[in-house]
């Protein structure tokens, strides 16, 4: 049996008029899904049936917290079947014990009575109550408390279970949510860091370098015919400003997103990182297909950080880079035999490339003891597109 | 010179043809996508040809894949590769068939013309030509144990200049050395990397390769 109260608010959202008139009540019941009604209404028509105030204090409380509180209603529903059950059960028991009692007695002192049937007599007991000791009834009673018993038996313990669940869930989604809201952040931060070192870089370069390659070119124009040599001698520098220009956007672009990246994907990139690192770094990249764009880069630029620590601070003088993807989870491991001593606190680039992979759910494991060897991995959970094959 | 040009910015496109055609080479085509690289490359058979890495349709590396496209079908067929980047990885491709005739420069050497125009002339003739970049980049390597370690300072220089696609004469007048000097230095490259006596530009070739791979 599933309780319906886990469902979202879009279930009942039908656009009837019940819908639109806002009612909390009604509201709350469709938030928590009609479904919930049911136990108590079952409760309700049983216990016309059935005898005793207690079936009727525990339908109408069912009923009660089914509007007020729907979570609560399927805790007093179990609880009350419960309750209702033991109390069936001692009742039959009496009932059970009163029916061979006034049996064995009747029977014994009236050797009148010995040619009645005594399962459908009604006698009076010891304590001057008729019974109705009918065999069928005995039955009847026997199985209905056990079904009463058994359904509170059964549907406690799911309440309850649900409810530890629901609280553990409840638990998980909003740590889930402080993660995300953290990662956000960090990647809104990021993004516009990035941005500002964009704008601050092509002011400082290139755009300085296009403005005096205007200016050169302007003074070489009016002294054309005046002074040629300086002329001439502007032009070539104007010349060698735009190459300039052109250098530290390609440097800048590169920094962003390489090329290679851009034109073959994370494996091929990261085999040119391996190939343009000054010490050598061997590969092993097992891909059949491309992560998401922004995994790619961030993957790459982890790599580029953990090789870039490799050759700066560690002074190895090889590198190991792996790479697979398997069961959903892209993992690179680099591993270098420099001298150790890595601490992420020490501001080697390091807390960014955990920050940048964390926005993809993405973890970074770091060992580095003093004297190495330093091993870095990065698990990111991502999917592969396409079937092509890329392995080195 | 019959050059083929693949670049799909037209500014570029038009200012290298015009450039080239005034360097007297014949310009058979002028194409602007990798497609049609492909196709102008195997029905023209030009000299040479020059090639931008990045093309239309997929804006990736469609130049490069065309051109290597071209070279297995027409072994050697001479190929100027230029991009706004140099990659080891394409520099490494690109010599790979061992074939020659294969350059690969930053777009911005085309400023410098009459250098470019005696690249073009070098690359049409089978050798080989690295961008200044390619080779100050593996020229930092310290690498443990290819056979690259087993050359002096002065023959990895050489080697250095070789890769950038200078002649003899070049090398020695860069050197300050006599050209005798630099082909005794050559031989000595060509033996430590083990390429066994050849014809001399394609040992070139190799002993480049082997740099590229160190």
């Amino acid at each position: 049996m599933c309780w319906p109260y886990g469902r979202t608010t879009m279930d009942g959202m039908n656009g009837n008029l019940s819908s639109r008139i806002s009612i909390p009540l009604l509201r709350r019941l469709r938030e928590a899904g009609w479904g919930i009604l049911l136990a108590p209404v079952l409760l309700l028509i049983v216990s016309v049936f059935g005898r005793g105030i207690l079936w009727e204090v525990t339908a109408v409380l069912a009923v009660a917290a089914t509007l007020l509180a729907p979570p609560v209603a399927a805790d007093i529903v179990a609880a009350g079947v419960l309750c209702l059950g033991l109390y069936a059960v001692f009742l039959t028991g009496w009932i059970v014990l009163a029916f061979f009692q006034v049996i064995g007695n009747v029977f014994a002192n009236n050797p009148a009575l010995l040619g009645l049937n005594p399962f459908s007599t009604t006698v009076m007991s010891l304590s001057g109550y008729y019974l109705s000791i009918g065999w069928t009834a005995v039955l009847l009673d026997v199985l209905k408390s056990a079904a009463i018993l058994g359904f509170g038996v059964w549907l406690v313990p799911r309440t309850i279970g649900m409810h530890s669940g629901l609280a553990r869930r409840n638990a998980a989604l909003a740590s889930r949510v402080t993660q995300l809201a953290e990662t956000r952040g960090t990647a809104v931060d990021t993004a516009a860091a990035e941005l500002r070192r964009l704008e601050r870089n092509l002011h400082d370069g290139a755009q300085a370098r296009l403005v005096a390659l205007g200016i050169n070119l302007r003074a070489a124009e009016q002294l054309f015919k005046t002074d040629p040599d300086t002329a001439l001698a502007l032009v070539a520098e104007s010349r060698e400003n735009s190459a300039l220009a052109l250098a530290e956007l390609r440097a800048l672009v590169r920094g962003f997103h390489p090329p290679v990246l851009a034109d073959r994907g994370l494996a091929a990139a990261v085999q040119a990182l391996a190939l343009g690192s000054p010490i050598p770094v061997q590969t092993d990249i097992q891909l059949r297909g491309r992560p998401p764009a922004p995994v790619e880069s961030a993957a790459y630029f982890a790599v580029a950080e953990a090789l870039t620590n490799a050759v700066k601070h560690s002074g190895a003088s090889g590198a190991h880079v792996r790479m697979a993807h398997c069961a959903g989870m892209l993992r690179i491991e680099v591993t270098d035999d420099g001298r150790g001593g890595a601490d992420p606190a020490n501001g080697t680039g390091l807390l960014g490339v955990e920050r940048r992979v964390a926005t993809f759910d993405g973890i970074l494991a770091l060992s580095s003891p003093a004297g190495g060897p330093t091993i870095i991995v990065i698990e990111v959970p991502c999917a592969l597109s396409s079937p092509k094959t890329f392995s080195s | 010179m019959r050059v083929v040009v693949a670049e799909d910015l037209f500014l570029l496109r038009e200012g290298i043809t015009r450039l080239l055609q005034a360097h007297g080479c014949d310009i058979v085509a002028a194409v602007g996508d990798g497609p049609a690289l492909l196709e102008a490359l195997v029905s023209e058979r030009p000299d040479v040809a020059i090639v931008d890495v990045r093309l239309p349709p997929s804006f990736t590396d469609e130049g490069l894949r065309a051109a290597l496209a071209a070279r297995r079908q027409i072994p050697g067929l001479p190929v100027l590769v230029l991009s706004q980047y140099v990659e080891q990885l394409y520099a490494r491709e690109l010599l790979a068939d061992r074939a020659g005739g294969v350059g690969y420069l930053l777009k911005d050497r085309v400023f410098t013309d009459d250098q470019f125009v005696d690249v073009l002339r070098t690359v049409a003739k089978g050798g080989t030509v690295m961008d200044p970049e390619v080779v100050a980049e593996l020229l930092v390597r310290r690498s443990r144990d290819a056979p690259i370690t087993r050359l002096t300072d002065r023959e990895r220089d050489v080697l250095a200049l070789m890769a950038e696609g200078r002649s003899n004469a070049a090398i020695a007048q860069q050197l300050f050395v006599s050209e005798k000097a630099v082909s005794k230095h050559c031989t000595s490259i060509f033996a430590k990397l083990d390429l066994p006596p050849s014809e001399t530009d394609n040992r070139r070739v190799l002993a480049v390769l082997a740099f590229l791979n160190s």
